[in-house]
């Protein structure tokens, strides 16, 4: 009998064929898995939308304190000390 | 719906192919490795270029897993002894001759990588570039792990006779 490459390599597959051959699946294996993938996919979409309220909380939170942090009084835009009379009209006469 | 009816086929069509492999490749948890290569796939369904990626990529997550798990195990075996569901499967193993369970001895004390690429390459008969993408190698590294992988398999065997 000869022990070349040839050899081995037929007597490798013919071992590995018979030793495949004596593994068996579980009969409850895909129910297993699917609820093992199912479980996962449960889970993320958990997490992200916990991420997501987070997020708009934090959001909302930073608005509302910045909105605090404003003071009470009316905001004033033009502050100039006096009424601008440019467009007022005279009221007494002219004097000479 | 349509992930999930598309892994339910996978599942019935290859599920046993790729647990055999991964008892092959010599892991010693052959379901939970198989159960989260379907679990990865599941995850990444989107992102499967096509249909007919999956297979490749089922097969690839079992050797990576694989690979990682007996990398583990042998640190940890240092410290305690482990047996792989190969060693457990008595019933595969009491049918094999004396050359062939030596045969199996030797396949043992082969690096991992040359122990995958004898594998899908002789029991599943995959063409070098299927090995290289199962593995994430190239194909000269692929015909470099096979034929290390079969020259020592060799010398074992004719040292034993």
């Amino acid at each position: 009998m000869t022990t070349g490459p040839a050899s081995t390599e037929d007597q490798l597959r013919e071992v590995l064929e018979t030793l495949a051959s004596g593994v068996r699946a579980a009969p409850d294996a895909y129910q297993r898995v699917q609820h093992e993938w199912r479980r996962r996919e449960r889970r993320r979409r958990l997490i992200l939308a916990a991420l997501v309220v987070l997020v708009f909380t934090l959001a909302d939170a930073a608005g509302l304190w910045a909105l605090n942090q404003a003071r009470n009084q009316p905001h004033i835009v033009f502050n100039d000390p006096g009424p601008a009379r440019s467009h007022l009209a005279p009221t007494g006469p002219e004097t000479p | 719906m349509e992930r999930e009816a598309a892994l339910t086929r996978l599942f019935e069509s290859h599920y046993t192919g790729l647990l055999r492999l991964a008892v092959l490749l010599g892991a010693d948890d052959a379901e939970d490795i198989v159960a989260e290569a379907f679990c990865e796939l599941h995850r990444r369904w989107n992102r499967l270029r096509t249909a007919d990626a999956a297979l490749p990529y089922l097969r690839s997550v079992v050797c990576n897993l694989t690979r990682m798990r007996l990398r583990h195990l042998q640190v940890v075996r240092k410290h305690a002894e482990w047996s792989t569901d190969l060693e457990r499967s008595a019933e595969s193993v009491a049918l094999l001759r004396d050359d062939q369970k030596a045969l199996i001895d030797a396949l043992r004390q082969l690096s991992v990588r040359q122990r995958e690429a004898l594998v899908l390459r002789y029991w599943l008969g995959l063409r070098e570039s299927d090995i290289a993408a199962a593995m994430s190698i190239s194909c000269g590294a692929v015909k470099a792990h096979t034929n290390r992988g079969m020259a020592t398999l060799t010398k074992i065997m004719r040292e034993r006779r």
